[in-house]
């Protein structure tokens, strides 16, 4: 290398550097300062003392986070099993239902005309406030004034407070916010549609392939890309779900509806004086779950970029 | 002659104009005027009550013209939230605040976050009752009680129970039978209409309940953190008795309090225990009756505290607004349109309302109690409030419920600064 080449290459790499410094200061001042913060603060006691993992142990066997006697009993004993079985429940529903739906209507109103208009409504819940959609909810499904009893009435339903039960509260909470997130899959799905190529589409009619075929061997496949996004940011959705529940339910009745970040809250803010051993432990352990979750979605995305790169 | 005293007219004449043309120019344009201050005040009253408190805020305007106020609204729970990082901060969103915790307000005077008002209240004006005193730290005063709030007991429409030739019960039994007649008219979980917010409705009605098989020992007891809420038999009472009432059906699944309230008043529902606030709340306030458990030895008071933000740009102005709304003005305007109760004993009986007037008489014959979870706060106050509204969908998980009530009790009451 010659030494005109070297000075280029200097000139390159600060030159870099200065574009970057504005964004690797903010980032570590606003993210990874409090992350590494909080992860500190785990490993303390109130009173200062470093305590090693006891924080992780107090914060994970407590009947708020897991409660294991009532777990046992799943699916007769109904909930509260604790936050953290909470946000699995609410994963195992949300998540196929949000997924199949965003996939299925992207399909749906890919030729439809005017389907701009109804996508728009669709992706109304993206938009409204999560606080504010906590609120609709929970007056939605209240006995005498919710709308949605008069719907099951219909059914031959016997109206109820659903969100007042706590065998009903955390499924009627998930499965009310599938209207939120469904926008988000469609979206991102009919994005993904856009970008296969329609020559597959025409030389798979040549060939005698009839609609279903054509969605199961192109339109899938090809989809799946998009479907790892969409399930990537489905689940930290769905994990870090909090604003939603506060307005709704609060967590209750009896912390039914209870989910890992409202409990960091209650710890932190709600326990006079704070607890900010057992809430910054439960942060750490949900950044933690979040970020295996990140991994593991984003390994084959990663694969790709590698192989692009040795290619 | 006659031309010189006309001209001298003239001149005095022309002097006293320009006198008064100077001293108007003086007046508009010159004189330091003193500077417009916007106070910022954040209580929690919205709609109704407010519309009743926004008239003691006038009234102040009208007589400190320099001072503005704004009003804002935040509940005690989401002030008790936000305040502690924001006085960290050495910030605060208002000048002059209400909370319904007198706790929270002492917890954050020691640590210097408050401004002190002992050169403006004395003490010797407010009740000497336990609960609803003022705050001090030391001897020094940081906080003063605006207008009480009593949750006397159950109230019911005159007119409806008129109608169906009800009356209210004079003993534990008349009132099982009232439950009955009324579950007879309105259908099941209509007797006795049951509200929801973050969950204090049904802890009041919880703690009547208390008061009443447990007494005002009982009462003291929860307090101090002395009972076990799995084992004491006064505590058991209370419970048993009212499971056995949600088993039976009377009680209604818990909903938005306000929208409990317009149902009730529609006829929807037949009683309705609530604090003294639905007076100012309601269309017709003579057509209210009440009755308490009948025998019941204390009733639950308590009010909404002012205290000033040692952050306060405007710490003079803001100490204004504090005399004039804990004195004896600032207080009766506001409580005969909310229907609460002076907690200034300055206040003459011939300013009050009548129905401020009566309350306070029927205070003078029982003791007055502090709410038991804004007394406690923290965890246990939460979990309360939700172990509440599950026992009320399902009263057979009162052994649970007790447990997790335990729980949170003992930790709160270890940690209680």
């Amino acid at each position: 290398m010659s030494k005109g080449d070297v000075m280029r290459t200097r000139t390159l790499i600060l030159n870099i550097l200065i574009f970057l410094l504005p964004s690797i200061i903010l980032v570590s001042i606003f993210l990874i300062y409090p992350i590494f913060y909080t992860i500190y603060l785990s490993f303390i006691d109130i009173d200062g003392s470093p305590v090693g993992f006891e924080n992780f142990r107090k914060t994970l066997f407590r009947s708020d986070v897991l409660d294991f006697k009532r777990i046992r009993g799943f699916p007769s004993v109904s909930p509260p099993y604790g936050a953290l079985v909470h946000n699995v429940i609410w994963i195992a529903i949300h998540l196929p239902i949000t997924t199949f739906l965003g996939l299925i209507l992207a399909v749906l109103l890919r030729n439809v005309k005017g389907a701009s208009i109804i996508k728009a409504i669709i992706f109304m819940g993206m938009i409204i406030p999560l606080v504010v959609s906590g609120i609709i909810i929970h007056f939605t499904f209240e006995k005498d004034t919710g709308i949605v009893n008069v719907f099951l009435g219909f059914l031959g339903i016997e109206p109820k407070s659903w969100l007042m039960y706590p065998e009903t509260a955390l499924y009627t909470l998930a499965l009310s916010s599938v209207w939120i997130w469904t926008g988000f899959s469609m979206v991102v799905y009919s994005a993904g549609l856009e970008a296969i190529p329609k020559e597959l589409y025409e030389a798979a009619e040549i060939d005698g392939t009839g609609p279903i075929q054509k969605f199961f061997y192109i339109t899938l496949p090809l989809l799946k890309p998009v479907t790892i996004t969409v399930v990537t940011m489905t689940i930290l959705w769905e994990l870090k779900i909090f604003d939603f529940v506060f307005s709704s339910t609060r967590g209750g009745p009896g912390g039914a509806t209870n989910v890992l970040a409202l409990q960091i809250y209650f710890d932190y803010f709600f326990t006079i004086p704070s607890r900010p051993d057992l809430a910054c432990s439960l942060a750490s352990i949900l950044t933690l779950i979040t970020l295996a979750v990140a991994c593991i979605a984003l390994k084959p995305v990663i694969k790709i970029a590698v192989r692009r790169y040795a290619v | 002659m006659k031309v010189s005293k006309l001209v001298l007219a003239l001149v005095i004449v022309i002097i006293i104009l320009a006198g008064l043309a100077a001293y108007f120019a003086y007046e508009a344009y010159f004189k330091p005027k003193p500077k417009i201050v916007t106070l910022t005040v954040i209580g929690p009253w919205s709609g109704p009550e407010m519309e009743a408190f926004l008239p003691a805020l006038e009234e102040f305007e009208k007589r400190y013209p320099h001072i503005k106020v704004e009003y804002r609204i935040m509940r005690s729970e989401d002030l008790g939230m936000v305040l502690p990082a924001q006085f960290k901060a050495k910030t605060a969103i208002g000048d002059v605040m209400f909370i319904a915790w007198p706790w929270f307000v002492a917890e954050m005077a020691k640590k210097g976050h408050l401004l002190e008002i002992t050169d403006i209240i004395d003490p010797a004006d407010y009740w000497p009752r336990e609960f609803v005193d003022v705050v001090t730290i030391d001897g020094r005063i940081y906080a003063v009680p605006y207008a009480a709030w009593v949750k006397p007991g159950f109230w019911y429409r005159k007119s409806f129970f008129k109608k169906h030739g009800l009356k209210p019960p004079a003993n534990y039994e008349e009132f099982k039978g009232l439950l009955a007649k009324l579950k007879d008219i309105l259908g099941p979980k209509r007797a006795i209409a049951s509200g929801d917010g973050v969950g204090w409705p049904l802890s009041d009605v919880t703690e009547h309940f208390l008061i009443y098989f447990g007494g005002t020992e009982l009462w003291k007891d929860l307090i101090a953190g002395k009972v076990d809420w799995t084992k004491d038999a006064r505590v058991r009472k209370a419970f048993d008795e009212l499971t056995a009432l949600l088993k039976e059906g009377y009680f209604s699944d818990p909903a938005d309090w306000t929208i409990r309230l317009t149902e009730w008043w529609e006829g929807k529902y037949g009683i309705y225990f609530m604090g003294n606030w639905i007076i100012g709340m309601v269309k017709k306030p003579e057509d209210l009756g009440l009755f308490p458990l009948p025998g019941i030895k204390g009733i639950v008071i308590g009010s909404d505290w002012i205290f000033i933000p040692k952050y306060t740009k405007y710490p003079e102005e803001a100490k204004l607004l504090v005399k004039f709304l804990a004195g004896p003005k600032g207080q009766v305007i506001y409580c005969n349109k909310a229907g609460k109760v002076p907690t200034n004993i300055k206040v003459k009986p011939e300013d009050m309302a009548p129905f401020v007037k009566e309350q306070v008489e029927a205070l003078k014959g029982l003791a007055a109690l502090g709410d038991l979870d804004d007394t406690i706060g923290g965890k246990f106050q939460k979990t309360f409030w939700d172990q509440l509204k599950r026992l009320w969908v399902h009263p057979e998980e009162l052994e649970d419920v007790l447990a997790k009530i335990q729980e949170a009790y003992l930790e709160t009451i270890k940690k209680k600064p």
